[in-house]
């Protein structure tokens, strides 16, 4: 939708707080693009808003493609085995010989590919860059408008308006600035013609420096990101036996015990409440207690305790030649796949073991593994075959020298444990944004050029406002001309 | 009191069917009107938007001179076959706004959860956001595509289990609960209006001798479409604000690049691709209109993605 002005020049169509590369306050011309330096040039790409809405088409279609084909977990990622393992189970079973291909492309795991990072980082440059670009105009219509326009502004204006006063200049110009005044817009002189007078108005001047700080808002949660992203820490599945102490680590001194976890149903079986009684601990001293659910994470020192998952373990202790050489809650955390046995693992470094740990799954009966017992499953470095052994509660079984006693069963808590110094960057940057946006839309710039100028019957006046996207300002702008017409003086 | 909100869904579907039929007969009535007004010849642009977006365009059609009562042909007038349409659309809005306010007495929480609640609410803010259009801008024509728009959601939620699910541990957050989804429906509301813009701006646009008499003109329908994007894009940035900060509370993580939160992000990227391209040459027109149906498309993604993708979001599908 472009209005022709002259010289081919063209009116475009605006939004709010943007100014348009070429528009007819410019009187259409066009920045010439020959005798530029390659630095002239790098600074063209990156305030060019093609290049910055391509890389948005391109950021767009490589998360539609992360939505659609399943993404790997970051922990899985992280192992070389895991991630072998993960691949040939699910892609290549789904992609066939595509899989490679995906896979060499990083299709699955979009989101911390380096192009994708790559790309957020040229929009934000770009972002950068036409913030720069952009400010100095916008300081400028801002505070030294223009305040007189020529012929093709009245003759192109998508709001305009031209009608007679029968009163002298001075008197039209003091009406036409009494309209203004009382729709609270701003009234400058223009510069003084030789014969009549200009007249500016404009409302909401600091409307668009919304989009600076929208722009830049983004610029913020970028940085928030980055800052989440390489500082702080997140321990998704600590596992916190009731009445064991937990260390955090990562320097914050603090231990948590889990006194207590509660989970309750509706009748209809689905999940209720998950409620779990934590107690933080530093130097020994008692610092918080909560009942922490999944909505009242428990926060202290800017550390969050998340309710994330819960389950049963079992205590198992294993000592050789008399020596204590484990003891520890193993979590049941895995269901085999049928359903009717659930399975915890530990590994004893020292002695070169790995322990599956078993138990029929809660309302399974299983003959070869009854209620209260668990199945030991030790597997050896070296060895093939492992070697399986039932205990009851209690008991102990001695497999290769290591006698291992299961001691009961213990229910567990998981929690979350985060500290994200970055979170705080990214909800600045959010308020940011919003309010940036608000008043990008809804404080748009208003400005109304006013010409005055002597006639034989009095003095015609000339209206023009060049928005053309800002509908709600077409009824006032129309008010205002009225109002400058029927004032008697 | 579950089955009378049923019952009052279904009424609403039934009026806002019965409003489609009356605007598009408004419109095939005023194509003859017109027709019989101007002799044989095919009038160009007799009407609408002459005055920004205040389009008096149904009531325009029966306005246009001479076409009195002694060439017009017989049966209703367009206006106020229109009339009625508008008066069906508030009727369903009422049948609607009954019929969410008595789930929730039932169920004790915002009807957001289900997919059946979150999609009966959605299409509470289709018609919510065409109406205040229609009182705003007198664009009835977008009725045309909205109702039927609507008609959709509901018959897509009409398809989901209608049981009340109570509220898992992870939802139990009422203000966050509330105001993310409340939000969520007036964004999808606007930009469902921003899409019925730029199809009838396509409609107009490819076949002008066909619809350049009964439908607005292209600038009015561009400017509709802009204005309705500059509603929803705030509120779909407060979304996706909102669903972090919960996120953060309930998740330890504001940003887990789920389904659902890529699916939005991907959405509010497209919008903000479509604001920008106004600025840029060319991409007003017809190349906007293409990216507002696009952009729709996302956001119809974005809402029944968690159905679909899975993910921390698909609660109450059943599943």
């Amino acid at each position: 939708m472009t209005t022709p002005v002259k010289d081919g020049a063209e009116v475009t169509g605006s939004v709010p707080g943007h100014v348009d590369a070429v528009d007819v306050l410019d009187g259409g011309r066009r920045p010439s693009a020959e005798g530029v330096s390659i630095l002239g040039r790098v600074w063209g790409f990156f305030i060019s808003m093609r290049i910055g809405l391509f890389i948005i088409l391109i950021l767009g279609l490589l998360t539609l493609i992360g939505t659609v084909i399943g993404q790997v977990s970051e922990e899985v990622l992280a192992d070389p085995v895991a991630y072998q393992q993960w691949f040939e189970a699910g892609p290549r079973q789904k992609f066939g010989g595509w899989a490679t291909v995906f896979d060499a492309l990083g299709l699955f795991h979009v989101f911390s590919a380096w192009y994708f990072r790559a790309l957020f980082a040229i929009l934000a440059v770009s972002i950068l860059a036409c913030s720069v670009n952009r400010a100095p105009r916008l300081w400028r219509v801002a505070i030294k408008p223009r305040t007189s326009m020529n012929d093709a502004f009245f003759a192109a204006a998508p709001l305009k308006a031209e009608f007679v006063l029968p009163v002298g200049v001075d008197a039209a110009v003091e009406r036409v600035k009494a309209g203004f005044a009382q729709e609270h817009f701003r009234v400058l002189d223009g510069s003084k013609k030789s014969k009549g007078a200009d007249v500016y108005a404009d409302k909401f001047r600091w409307g668009p420096f919304g989009t600076v700080v929208a722009h830049l808002s983004f610029l913020i949660i970028l940085a928030g990101f980055v800052v989440s992203g390489t500082s702080g820490f997140k321990d998704n599945q600590v596992i916190a036996p009731i009445g064991v102490p937990v260390a955090v680590g990562h320097d914050t001194g603090l231990t948590v015990t889990a006194m207590s976890f509660q989970d309750s149903y509706y009748d209809n079986g689905s999940p209720k409440d998950y409620v779990s009684d934590l107690v933080v601990t530093k130097g020994g001293v008692q610092v918080a207690r909560q009942e922490t659910r999944v909505n009242t994470p428990l926060i202290v020192d800017g550390v969050w305790f998340h309710q994330a998952f819960f389950g049963v373990g079992a205590d198992v202790t294993a000592t050789k030649d008399g020596q204590t050489i484990f003891t520890d809650t193993v979590p049941l955390q895995w269901t085999s796949n049928d359903g009717q046995r659930s399975i915890g693992q530990f590994a004893i470094q020292s002695a070169g073991v790995s322990v599956y740990v078993i138990q029929a799954a809660s309302g399974a009966k299983l003959a070869d593994l009854p209620a209260g017992s668990v199945a030991l499953e030790v597997h050896k470095t070296g060895v093939t075959d492992p070697q399986v052994q039932v205990v009851s509660q209690g008991k102990s079984a001695t497999i290769d020298g290591i006698t291992y006693t299961f001691d009961r069963n213990r229910q567990y808590t998981g929690l979350a444990i985060t500290r994200d110094p970055g979170s705080w960057i990214v909800w600045l940057g959010s308020i940011l944004l919003i309010l940036g946006s608000y008043l990008t839309f809804f404080l748009p710039h208003r400005r109304v050029w006013v010409r005055v100028r002597p006639t034989a019957k009095g003095s015609s006046i000339q209206v023009g406002s060049p928005i053309k996207r800002d509908p709600a300002f077409e009824p006032r702008f129309n008010d205002i001309v009225a109002r400058i017409q029927s004032t008697e003086s | 009191m579950l089955v009378y909100s049923q019952y009052a869904i279904v009424a609403a579907l039934v009026a806002t069917a019965l409003a489609s039929i009356c605007y598009i007969w408004a419109v095939v009535r005023g194509h003859q009107e017109i027709m019989a007004a101007s002799g044989v010849q095919r009038p160009t642009k007799v009407l609408v938007g002459t005055t920004g977006d205040h389009l008096d365009d149904l009531d325009s059609l029966t306005e246009t001179p001479v076409a009195s009562t002694q060439v017009a042909p017989s049966g209703p007038a367009a206006g106020s076959l229109a009339r009625y349409g508008s008066l069906l659309a508030w009727l369903a809005l009422g049948f609607l706004t009954v019929a969410l306010v008595l789930r929730t007495i039932v169920t004790g929480h915002g009807p957001f959860v289900t997919q059946h609640e979150f999609a009966t609410s959605t299409a509470w803010g289709f018609l919510a956001m065409y109406l205040f259009f229609e009182w705003r801008y007198r664009a009835r024509t977008l009725a045309l595509l909205m109702l039927p728009i609507t008609a959709g959601a509901l018959l897509y939620a009409l398809s989901w289990a209608t049981t009340a699910d109570p509220l898992v541990p992870a939802l139990q957050n009422s203000l966050l609960l509330t105001t993310h989804i409340i939000v969520a429906v007036f964004a999808y509301g606007a930009f469902a209006v921003s899409a019925a813009a730029a199809g009838l701006y396509l409609l107009v646009s490819y076949w002008p001798e066909r619809f350049g008499h009964v439908l607005p003109k292209e600038d009015v329908l561009d400017r509709l479409g802009y204005r309705a994007v500059v509603i929803g894009y705030p509120l779909l940035t407060m979304v996706i604000v909102l669903g972090a900060v919960w996120a953060e509370i309930a998740w330890g993580s504001y940003w887990s690049w789920d389904p659902k939160e890529t699916a939005s992000l991907v959405t509010w990227l497209i919008y903000g691709g479509y604001l920008h391209a106004r600025v840029a040459r060319g991409w007003v027109g017809r190349g906007a209109a293409y990216l507002l149906l696009v952009a729709f498309a996302s956001v119809i993604l974005t809402f029944v993605g968690n159905a679909f993708f899975g993910g921390l979001h698909s609660y109450g599908t059943g599943r």
